[in-house]
């Protein structure tokens, strides 16, 4: 496996993350087009506002430019798998909740769990050209849904979406930052060890 | 005893002379002038329904020596109706700035003060020395889903009012009009015109934080505006303009992400390339005077139209003969 930083290893994270930059693009516009459809279906008001959420991890970010390219990476991956769980939860509870009568919600949920999977994958992709093995899955993420009365799960679901909906976009530019050829995008000042 | 009064227009005002006694014997002056007596009620000024042409200096002379006794400084106004508030953000991810402005003037002095709560934070908003009724804030946190909530309260002596927005961090990214807009013909290409422009100077990091374009042209002629939307990059080629037309042009910038277009900057004008007028041979060669063509016509050799050996008059009109010609060439090209 190359150096971190040789020609080819910087030429795959240029790759990576030019794709990973689509792929947050596309999850954006699909999140956004389901919160549309979940608001309607769920009768919710598209402007109400949704306190945190336990469980969901924020984007909002302090000092931003100043994180390091492994700090980006991490906390991407660590938010993409809470929201891989958290989506499957939302959309287990769709299913009892509607059955299959609303097949166009599942179906968009399901579309952008996909996304979120595969963005999860993506990131563990340059991890691992980092020299960095991502951190295993088990003990951490989001606890169990709790348990929660019909609207109270809803306008959950809302607060997961928006916040989904961020992190599509903050995403876009944590990958923007690291593929900058320039010492500050790697992850450690110097040579990164060869595995 | 100086002071300023302040007082609404179409208010009664009545101005007492210091400490004299009602039946004090007083002259008032209103800027150095003798105010009639038919104002007064005994040593009071009555002035009913003020309006803004009233304020000024109004002193109170006690009657036989002369004294000064009372000055004061009115100011008729009004108090403020709700001032106007924009909140926007042109150098995204650094921060944001407010800027007001009150819909009718006051006519006295106002004071603004303006609050900015993100969440249960509230952040200052550091005042511009110019423009002045402005401030700005920096970003402490990005990609928030907390709104921020701006109240701009707005006083003076006569009263206050307010205005509040609510907005979150994405909504009010607003770029600058692209800048250093520039449009050339393109040599041999009768049909093309280059565009090109840079980045507006306010955008800090147009590569962590790209601009997409939006480029509209039209013939001056035409009121129809052509659109192009830009993905990336800072040029592009017109390839569908009309031979010979002058040209309008204007760019426009947004966040590739978020937020709404930009102004659009300052027009250029081009024309596309045309090719040189070929000269128009005839035996009556004249001089330049006939030759403002542009196109590649060429008349057929007149032959004596004219009588050379004719008087004066003849040379003449060989000239609008071959005028002639070129002026109907030059007007088929517009049919």
């Amino acid at each position: 496996m190359a150096a971190a930083d040789s020609p080819s290893a910087a030429l795959r994270r240029r790759d990576l993350c030019s794709r990973g930059i689509r792929l947050a693009g596309k999850m954006r516009s699909d999140v956004v087009d389901l919160l549309d459809t979940y608001v309607e279906r769920q009768g919710l008001d598209a402007s109400a506002s949704v306190a945190a959420v336990e469980g969901v991890p924020a984007a909002a970010v302090e000092r931003w430019d100043e994180q390091t390219g492994t700090q980006r990476l991490l906390e991407n991956l660590a938010a993409y798998r809470a929201f891989r769980v958290l989506l499957a939860q939302m959309l287990e509870e769709q299913r009892e909740q509607l059955g299959e009568a609303d097949a166009a919600l599942g179906r968009a949920l399901a579309g952008v769990l996909l996304q979120v999977s595969a963005f999860a994958y993506h990131l563990e992709e340059l991890l691992r050209l980092e020299s960095r093995a991502p951190p295993s899955e088990e003990g951490s993420g989001p606890p169990p849904a709790p348990h929660l009365g019909l609207f109270e799960r809803k306008l959950r679901g809302l607060g997961v979406l928006r916040e989904l909906a961020q992190w599509a976009v903050r995403s876009a530019r944590d990958l923007r930052q690291l593929a900058k050829p320039s010492p500050g995008s790697s992850s450690a000042p110097g040579m990164a060890e060869s595995p | 005893d100086s002071h300023i009064q302040y007082e609404r227009v179409g208010a009664d005002v009545t101005m007492k002379c210091g400490s004299m006694d009602w039946d004090a014997a007083v002259t008032w002056t209103a800027n150095g002038t003798d105010i009639d007596e038919s104002h007064l009620n005994g040593s009071y000024l009555i002035l009913k329904n003020v309006d803004l042409t009233q304020s000024g200096q109004y002193s109170c002379y006690e009657g036989s020596s002369w004294h000064l006794k009372y000055q004061t400084c009115l100011r008729v106004g009004t108090p403020p109706k709700e001032p106007v508030l924009m909140c926007r953000s042109n150098n995204y991810p650094k921060g944001f700035y407010c800027s007001w402005h009150l819909p009718t003037p006051t006519y006295i002095p106002n004071s603004f003060n303006i609050s900015v709560i993100h969440g249960t934070r509230e952040m200052v908003c550091e005042k511009d020395v110019f423009p002045k009724n402005r401030c700005h804030i920096r970003y402490l946190q990005l990609f928030s889903t907390v709104k921020y909530k701006v109240t701009l309260t707005v006083t003076n002596a006569l009263g206050k009012n307010s205005t509040t927005l609510t907005f979150d961090e994405f909504a009010i990214v607003k770029p600058d009009p692209p800048e250093s807009v520039v449009a050339k013909p393109v040599t041999n290409n009768p049909r093309r015109l280059e565009v090109s422009w840079q980045n507006p100077s306010s955008w800090p990091d147009p590569e962590s934080f790209p601009l997409k374009f939006f480029l509209r042209y039209r013939p001056l002629i035409l009121d129809q505006w052509q659109h192009v939307e830009l993905s990336d990059g800072t040029s592009h080629t017109i390839t569908d303009a009309y031979a010979g037309k002058e040209y309008i042009i204007q760019v426009a910038a947004k966040d590739s992400d978020i937020g709404t277009w930009s102004d659009w900057s300052v027009a250029v004008h081009a024309t596309p390339w045309t090719e040189e007028p070929k000269h128009l041979t005839t035996e009556a060669q004249v001089t330049e005077t006939t030759s403002a063509s542009t196109s590649s016509f060429m008349p057929p050799p007149t032959t004596k139209i004219c009588d050379k050996g004719a008087v004066v008059g003849s040379g003449a009109v060989a000239v609008c003969w071959t005028a002639g010609l070129v002026l109907a060439a030059y007007g088929v090209l517009f049919i």
